[in-house]
């Protein structure tokens, strides 16, 4: 009656065998790409597509997930980032170090913000978290002397003592497969199932005895301190850091990313995520327009597909593995 | 003593929804609450489960006083309750519906145990084909069994089912008043809100009438059928009145 | 320097006062736009995010309307000679105006109708994401036609104020700017309470149900509500691109203040919004002209509106007009 599928069952299907096929190649993917000797810019172009996965994805998890609308999201990122950036510059401190703090800091922002506005109706948190973004971009312009205003800031390398980006690129990936794994695990805990019936209803959530404030903060601290670490590991490997980097324009696409790939699934948006920013490369010529349409692509996802574009051919996928799997059972079974 | 509120008063801006309610729930019991539309019925129950807080007066859960509480504490002291307007999660499996109270009130029970009981609680409602479906998937009467379904995962010694039987086939009113007896044979008290004095009459061990925002009548349903207050509140309308009579 | 500015701040009252006046003279703008807002959150339900852009938009109407077109040639048939004008500034206003209703009431035609007729699953999360996507769109294809430059229009009226009281300057471009919001300003309250339409548009805002049930037609109310509530934010824009340089992006600020705006008057209220915008103008006034670093004090003006914002949240989240949630 009630099963939970095994791990094995999981791995052999057909999804699984997906993910395992995507990741071998996504690991592969810099051999490949030197073998041809494609330019080393390809793999910037993942690297790139990797930050705004670990961005879309976590942005899945508090929207898709839990139902709160934030537009902090890359200021959050924005703070992991310049907190990590400054102590390297300031005081010196070591890459590792900065992220680390870097990743604190924006889960104490995160945790501030999300007090204050989390106990109110959710149109309250996207007001705030909208005013908060471009506030935060004006004070970080503002304050030259510690970051550097409009010229930006610049970062100590990621890894020191070479200019390759191969080691970047397994870091991004790693640090993307972890954080999936991280949110995987969470989205199927009890917080998960907390998340979604809060995004159900907030009311009837809390009649069930289900502590509301407290998961909708900590759902918004965690996917803060997400964006945060992101932002702190990215910009060390781009090196420098301007205001006009982060923040609204580019929550826009992160949140264009994440609808697009289907906010209900965090693999979905990450998958949009890496296949938008490499649409955006690819358009490059467009210029300008590449965005615009970009942003009725949004409008229209959202009017006729509201589930994305990726994920119901990730469910029909699954499905068709599903089925297979039962049709393979019941031949097992109907064997004398 | 389950539940007791004392003079209680709620006003929104100037307008006086409640005025010196006291309702004492001693031992487990059927109640059927009733009043016309607009007498405070939804309101008071909003102030039960901490929903709103009074303006005046105080609420008492199990000895312990409750206004001005968080509704999910409320409910994890035991304080059960269904909505007017089902509120079934939509997008999540019946199950899962399932394990919201549980996890919520037990946070290291083992998922396999509390998914068994579940299964049971479904099976009891008649809805246990149902449960790999999203709750959005199933009609208005299977979400009304689920929200009860739900109520009995959280295990309350209160619960207040406001208009089970709105909207409800004929063949699930039955679920429901099995459900009913089941609960009482349990040992929780029951507060019933309905319009449906056939219900009301057939099931309550003690009636509440509620009208302008105040207790008109509090007794057995044989004494409060002839009190002049009650009948004075319900006359004129002319449904209610067949009703009643 | 820096005590030199706090210390007029403290001491000199005509300082304080110019302060003042200035704050006063934006805030009526802010108000203008702020109740666009809430026209639109009171009928429909919902926050426009795309707000600011609509701002943006019709400033950029009025700027191309008074620099490209400024002399129109007109053919008079009888005569048979060309009569050349100019585009006189108030037309252009208008005419913003004209253009954003416009443009706000497609938009609503088309991605907000499916909302309200049950087209769209989580229609609260929608309407979030489909007016943050408008924005998104609007903005860049601005970008893309006009380019990133700011420009700025010539002031529309260019006369010299008396100084009043002998110290305090105000410059022209500000006080006509101020003097169209409140024309506007007056104008919609008038029109809101004292016009058919504007009654309707009230009695849907209190009770969808109730007013269809009078004849009133709500999906045609909700796209002029919305419509009308776009035209004050790009009116707004208008009589301000002669005051600050304009680019793409120039909405998203003021999509913040305006929220700012109507939480601190409390989400829905018309007078709410007016003396928010109002409040805002002078605290954002004084503030600048006091902050100790004048080099920071711009960037920083825009952030005492968000203290204040916190401030609300957390103390008075209904706001000062508003219901009490």
């Amino acid at each position: 009656m009630i099963e939970e599928k095994s791990l094995k069952n999981k791995l052999f299907s057909l999804p699984g065998l997906i993910v395992a096929v995507v990741l071998v190649a996504a690991i592969a993917l810099p051999l490949v790409i030197s073998y041809f000797n494609l330019p080393p810019y390809q793999i910037h172009v993942f690297i790139v597509g990797y930050y705004f996965a670990i961005l879309a994805s976590s942005w899945a998890l508090l929207a898709g997930y839990a139902g709160q609308f934030s537009f902090a999201h890359m200021a959050f990122m924005a703070i992991g980032a310049y907190t990590a950036g400054i102590l390297g510059q300031q005081l010196g401190t070591n890459v590792i170090t900065g992220i680390i703090i870097g990743t604190v800091m924006a889960g104490f922002w995160g945790f501030l913000i999300g007090v204050l506005c989390l106990r109110l109706r959710r149109t309250y948190l996207a007001l705030f978290t909208i005013a908060f973004s471009e506030i935060l971009r004006l004070v970080l312009n503002a304050e030259r002397q510690v970051t550097g205003g409009p010229d930006g800031m610049s970062f100590n390398p990621l890894v020191a003592g070479t200019t390759s980006n191969i080691p970047p690129y397994y870091i991004h990936l790693a640090l993307l497969i972890g954080v999936l794994i991280f949110m995987y695990a969470l989205a199927n805990s009890r917080f998960g199932l907390f998340w979604r019936s809060i995004r159900e209803d907030e009311e009837a959530a809390a009649a069930m005895g289900v502590h509301v404030v407290r998961y909708k903060v900590m759902v918004f601290v965690i996917t803060a301190m997400i964006a945060g670490l992101a932002g702190a590991v990215h910009w060390h490997y781009v090196s420098i850091v301007t205001p006009n980097d982060l923040l609204i324009r580019q929550m826009s696409i992160v949140i264009t990313m994440a609808v697009i790939g289907g906010i209900e699934s965090l693999i979905a948006a990450a998958l949009g995520a890496i296949v938008i920013q490499y649409g955006l490369e690819f358009m490059r010529p467009l210029g300008s327009w590449r965005l615009v349409v970009f942003g009725l692509l949004l409008m229209v996802t959202l009017r006729f597909f509201q589930n994305g574009l990726l994920y119901p051919l990730l469910q029909r996928l699954y499905r068709r593995g599903a089925e297979a799997e039962t049709v393979a059972k019941r031949q097992v079974a109907s064997e004398p | 003593m389950i539940l007791e509120l004392k003079n209680i008063g709620k006003h929104f801006g100037g307008l006086q929804v409640l005025q010196n309610v006291d309702l004492a729930i001693e031992e487990p019991q059927l109640i059927g609450l009733i009043g016309p539309n607009g007498a405070g019925k939804t309101t008071l129950t909003n102030i039960m489960d901490g929903v709103y807080k009074p303006n005046e007066g105080e609420v008492w859960l199990k000895g312990e006083r409750v206004d001005g509480k968080k509704p999910y504490e409320i409910a994890r002291r035991g304080f059960g309750r269904t909505f007017q307007v089902t509120r079934a999660f939509r997008r999540m499996t019946v199950m899962e519906n399932m394990l919201v109270p549980a996890m919520a009130l037990h946070p290291g029970a083992k998922k396999r145990e509390v998914m068994e009981k579940a299964y049971g609680v479904l099976e009891f409602l008649t809805i246990e084909h149902l449960v790999n479906e999203y709750g959005r998937g199933l009609s208005g009467g299977q979400q009304k069994l689920l929200e009860l379904g739900r109520l009995l995962m959280l295990d309350p010694d209160i619960i207040i089912l406001d208009e089970p039987f709105a909207g409800v086939h004929p063949k699930l009113q039955e679920t429901i008043y099995e459900y009913i007896n089941k609960a009482r044979t349990e040992g929780k008290a029951i507060v019933l809100i309905s319009h449906d004095m056939g219900s009301i009459f057939a099931l309550s061990e003690r009636l509440v009438v509620l009208d302008f925002g105040q207790v008109i009548a509090d007794g057995h349903p044989d004494e409060v059928k002839t009190n002049p207050a009650v009948i004075e509140a319900y006359l004129g309308k002319d449904e209610e009145e067949e009703n009643l009579a | 320097m820096d005590s030199i500015i706090f210390e007029a701040c403290l001491n000199n009252f005509h300082y304080l006062l110019g302060l003042i006046l200035n704050g006063l003279i934006v805030g009526a703008i802010y108000a203008l736009m702020a109740i666009g807002l809430t026209v639109i959150f009171s009928v429909l339900g919902i926050v426009s995010f795309a707000h600011g852009e609509f701002y943006m938009i019709g400033g950029f109407v009025t700027y191309f309307l008074l620099e490209n077109l400024i002399d129109i040639d007109i053919y008079i048939p009888v005569i048979g000679t060309i009569a050349t004008i100019a585009m006189p500034w108030y037309v252009a206003i208008l005419l913003s105006g004209v253009v954003t209703f416009f443009l706000g009431s497609i938009f609503e035609q088309t991605f907000l109708r499916p909302m309200f007729s049950g087209k769209v699953e989580r229609p609260g999360e929608y309407a979030i994401l489909v007016t943050f996507g408008l924005a998104f769109f609007l903005q860049y294809l601005t970008l893309a036609i006009i380019g990133p430059f700011p420009v700025k229009a010539d002031r529309f009226v260019s006369f010299d104020i008396p100084k009043i009281l002998g110290q305090i300057t105000i410059a022209s471009n500000r006080i006509i700017a101020a003097s169209v919001a409140v024309i506007a300003i007056g104008s919609t309250l008038y029109y809101l309470q004292r016009t058919w339409t504007g009654r309707a548009l009230r009695a849907v805002s209190q009770d969808k149900d109730a007013a269809a049930v009078t004849g009133i037609n709500p999906q045609r109310m909700n796209r002029f509500a919305f419509g009308l509530g776009c035209m004050l934010a790009g009116m707004a824009g208008a009589t301000l691109v002669q005051v600050f340089s304009w680019v793409f992006d120039v909405g998203v600020v003021a999509s913040a203040k305006s929220f700012v705006i109507i939480v601190l008057g409390g989400m829905g209220s018309v007078p709410g919004a007016l003396f928010g915008g109002l409040i805002i103008g002078v605290v954002e006034a004084l503030g600048t002209g006091c902050f100790p670093d004048p080099s920071r004090s711009l960037a920083y003006r825009d952030a005492f509106g968000l203290i204040i914002f916190a401030l609300i949240l957390l103390f008075r989240p209904q706001g000062f007009f508003g219901r009490k949630l």
